[in-house]
């Protein structure tokens, strides 16, 4: 019994660091990977956006969801009715110039609540069931005014939940156009750029961590065979001296 | 021996540098300061700190194995290039110990 104990311990003490240089060396390779992965990503960033074709906002965000990376930009098209209007100070365009947009919230066909960035200028909220197309973007993260009353801070759905309760799309739209009973309503839109996604850092950049995390992924293997290398030499001159 | 010293020792001190730039210069112009400016002008920081790294691993692990250091000691001369400072004192220790 005691020395199967023993058998049991000695196999376990012979595989558990065999286990652990395992585990180190795939994690080393996997980070290896994900640089690997940011590299090419960092790339394909520098090439010019590619308009993708209109679709439902049904087909790529839910209310309650974290907008998805590849959502961001998309041109959506959605129908609803607006339930109250804001003015979001500060706001910068793509040409640079800060103004008070425009915001609608409206209550999306089928369920949850939606920014939708009217227009740069004032004007009366529509009534009844309006069409939208826009880009989505990502919610904004930093205040760029005051919160107060039918002013937002930031184009956050977040911030409107305690007075408006319900479920919410992510983010905000940037609408293109509106139509109400196929006719459109002239309101002078703002206009923005897509967004530039980022990955922090530069391609030469992760390739270099790809090559220290692989650099270590071998040193991990290597540093067991150097370990057993030093005993049998250490054994060999021991050896010899006596 | 000197040759493997000697090489080891240039890429401490150029590791060295190198974790200085990235920790006091490249970082805090990337996250504390608004500067697209002087951040494209410190943009090669970073990658060349990478490969400088990966060069310094390769030196230390060769001096390490042909002065028959423990692996302990080893794994220590490797991660002395991954904080400002420490591969510095490496170079040191490594220069007061292996004079020719």
């Amino acid at each position: 019994m005691s020395q199967s104990k023993s058998r049991l311990s000695l196999l376990f003490s012979k595989l558990f660091p065999i286990f652990l240089v395992l585990i180190a060396f795939v994690s080393f390779i996997a980070l290896g990977f994900w640089q690997l992965d940011r590299a090419a990503q960092v790339k394909e960033l520098q090439k010019p956006y590619e308009e993708q074709p209109l679709v439902a906002l049904s087909k790529v965000s839910k209310p309650n969801s974290n907008l998805d990376g590849e959502s961001v930009n998309r041109i959506v098209e959605f129908s609803g009715s607006y339930v109250a209007q804001f003015d979001a100070p500060n706001q910068i365009d793509s040409k640079g110039v800060r103004g008070t947009w425009l915001v609608g919230l409206m209550e999306v066909d089928g369920g949850g609540y939606i920014l939708v960035v009217r227009s740069g200028t004032n004007s009366d909220l529509p009534r009844g069931d309006i069409v939208v197309t826009g880009r989505l973007f990502h919610r904004q993260y930093e205040d760029l005014s005051d919160r107060s009353a039918g002013q937002l801070s930031r184009l956050d759905p977040s911030i409107l939940v305690g007075d408006y309760p319900g479920d919410y799309y992510d983010g905000f739209v940037l609408a293109k156009s509106e139509l109400r009973d196929g006719i459109s309503l002239e309101v002078p839109r703002v206009l923005l750029d897509p967004a530039a996604p980022t990955i922090p850092g530069y391609y030469w950049q992760h390739i270099a961590y790809v090559v220290i995390w692989w650099l270590m992924a071998l040193v991990v293997v290597f540093l067991p065979i150097y370990s057993r290398f030093r005993e049998r030499e250490g054994g060999a001159n021991e050896g010899r001296s006596s | 021996m000197k040759g493997v010293v000697l090489r080891f020792r240039v890429m401490a001190l150029l590791a060295g540098i190198m974790s200085l730039l990235l920790w006091f210069v490249e970082l805090p112009v990337v996250y504390l300061m608004d500067a697209p400016e002087l951040e494209a002008k410190v943009k090669w920081i970073p990658f060349v700190h990478g490969y400088v790294y990966a060069f310094y691993v390769l030196t230390a692990i060769h001096f390490t194995a042909k002065a028959r250091f423990t692996i302990k000691r080893m794994i220590a001369f490797i991660l002395a290039g991954t904080l400002p400072i420490f591969s510095f004192i490496a170079e040191r220790r490594v220069s007061r110990e292996y004079k020719f």
